[in-house]
């Protein structure tokens, strides 16, 4: 599903954020990639999304070589990730709904086929009964899992999160993670950056860890303590 | 641009039924769901701040507006000409002793040509009535003890011809023998239609000039909408949102803004008409009703809203494609 081949990302300034880096993650996996902060994490899931280009080196999806994709293919390579953000990047002036509904709209589904959509990701992360509000008027982690419907709504091929978990209590932490594992369970591959290294022991999955931009450690799933 | 689907269709994902958005191919009806959806978030964006929009709107719809009050004025002004230059003849003033027959002569002569439509003979008693009429001259004309005046022939040229054929019966009338001097009150219906040359090339310059001032405002309100709107922006392309996706709603806005400019502008012009009509209904009673207020042609007035509307678009269309292009 995703391949990194020697990929290195220079900002401009000269800070290497990645160096030289190679892993794969196949099909209907979930890995964390995890590291002290500036190790690379968010750049890596920058690449994926497109938001940056590797300043060096192939990246692979599904075969396809994401250098070739150009900026008329973004939106559609977009279109077919499920990207969730720390800072949830929601549109506070729209309804929990509206928000949720906004890549089908993007996509072009018909309104009826949008709406069915939107409740059935509203109620598998819990919230079907606030689609009315407006997220300012939601917790921290409520908001959070507004994000993951508005990710997951389109069912993606590739569900991404950056930090998905940093602003959260303990015990929401885990339900959001448990939420991320669901999707896996029904086949989405999941890519989560996150430094919380105790509750990704917890998790029991594949932990990619980076050191200023380097690969210092892939541990299997079964090989997590 | 490669031929090759971004995302191959054997891909196993990609044929597993359950997965990512299916549109059902109705592309057409997306596309004109978002259009509609566009129109109206945008008009709705508007209509929740009525002050600013309101401002904009009025700004575009005086630069609007004026030209099309100058182009109401010289057309006004154009006819108004056209009128008083039908009245106008060609005075030619015969030396003095030239009697009455030789005036009929010379009057008689004049009428057979072909750029002449009348030749009307003044006797100089005739002139002196005139002049007694006129305030203030009667006691002055008593102390003559003679007429002094010759006789003169008022020569009024065919409206159909024109400015270089006056010109021409003034120059052989002058040539004729008796002829003291020729007075071509004409010459200054010349200097009008010069003027008025002038005129509607200025009004042509100040629409193009004016016309960048209405991309100018609506552009630089979509630019600002657009800033301060940069966030939701960044969150729509995140989701996938083409860029003609994102933008739809701002050209929507533009060309609101001009829709409703124009309307007002075309309001503006009527109201300039009622205003004139009646001055210059006035003015025409004391041209024997000759004169009447010339109001724009409907086809401009509606043409307004729909220009204003385009430009509106433009400068949506310029300023998102150069604010956008950074966006990713």
């Amino acid at each position: 599903m995703i391949r990194f081949d020697q990929v290195s990302k220079r900002y401009e300034g000269g800070h290497e954020a990645l160096s030289q880096l190679s892993f794969e993650v196949a099909a209907g996996e979930m890995a964390f990639v995890t590291g002290h902060s500036g190790a690379g994490k968010s750049t890596l899931l920058k690449l994926l999304g497109l938001i940056e280009r590797p300043s060096h080196g192939v990246i692979t999806l599904e075969g396809q070589n994401m250098a070739k994709i150009g900026r008329g293919g973004i939106p559609k390579l977009r279109r077919r990730l499920g990207m969730v953000f720390q800072d949830h990047r929601l549109l506070m002036d729209r309804t929990v709904f509206a928000n949720v509904e906004l890549p089908l709209m993007i996509g072009g589904m018909a309104p009826n086929e949008r709406a069915k959509r939107v409740r059935a990701a509203l109620e598998k992360v819990g919230l079907l009964s606030y689609e009315r509000q407006l997220p300012a008027t939601l917790s921290a982690g409520e908001q959070q899992r507004v994000g993951i419907a508005r990710a997951i709504v389109a069912k993606p091929m590739l569900l991404i999160a950056d930090e998905p978990t940093g602003n959260l209590d303990p015990t929401l932490a885990v339900e959001i993670m448990s939420l991320f594992a669901e999707f896996q369970s029904v086949g989405t591959t999941v890519l989560i950056a996150s430094h919380d290294l105790p509750l990704i022991k917890k998790m029991k999955k594949r932990v990619i860890v980076l050191d200023h931009g380097r690969l210092v450690a892939d541990v299997a799933a079964q090989e997590v303590l | 641009m490669s031929t090759q689907p971004e995302f191959p269709m054997e891909s196993p994902l990609l044929s597993d039924q359950s997965r990512g958005i299916r549109t059902k191919a109705r592309p057409v009806a997306s596309w004109r769901e978002h259009h509609g959806w566009s129109a109206a978030a945008s008009l709705r964006r508007l209509m929740s701040r009525p002050v600013g929009t309101l401002l904009t709107v009025a700004v575009m719809a005086i630069a609007l507006a004026l030209p099309l009050t100058f182009y109401l004025l010289l057309g006004n002004v154009q006819k108004m000409g056209e009128a008083l230059g039908q009245n106008q003849t060609v005075s030619v003033f015969l030396q003095p002793g030239q009697s009455g027959s030789s005036a009929d002569l010379m009057a008689k002569k004049l009428r057979d040509r072909a750029d002449v439509a009348s030749v009307k003979v003044k006797t100089p008693d005739q002139g002196m009535d005139e002049l007694a009429k006129m305030q203030g001259f009667s006691g002055a004309l008593h102390t003559l003890d003679a007429n002094p005046l010759p006789f003169v022939l008022e020569v009024l040229p065919r409206t159909d011809v024109n400015a270089d054929g006056v010109d021409r019966l003034v120059a052989d009338m002058r040539g004729l023998q008796g002829v003291d001097q020729v007075q071509d009150s004409g010459t200054w219906r010349q200097r009008l239609e010069a003027l008025l040359g002038v005129g509607e090339r200025a009004v042509l310059i100040l629409a193009g000039l004016l016309a960048v001032a209405v991309l100018l405002v609506v552009g630089n309100t979509v630019r600002v909408d657009i800033a301060s709107r940069s966030e939701e922006i960044g969150v729509l392309m995140l989701v996938g949102a083409s860029r003609a996706f994102v933008r739809r709603p701002y050209l929507y806005a533009g060309i609101w803004y001009g829709l409703f400019a124009g309307v007002l502008a075309a309001g503006f012009a009527v109201l300039v008409e009622l205003a004139l009509a009646e001055p210059v209904a006035k003015l025409g009673q004391a041209y024997a009703g000759k004169l009447q207020i010339d109001v724009l042609p409907p086809w401009l007035l509606a043409s307004v809203p729909v220009a204003a509307a385009f430009l509106g678009w433009l400068g949506a269309r310029l300023v998102s494609a150069w604010q956008l292009r950074k966006a990713a």
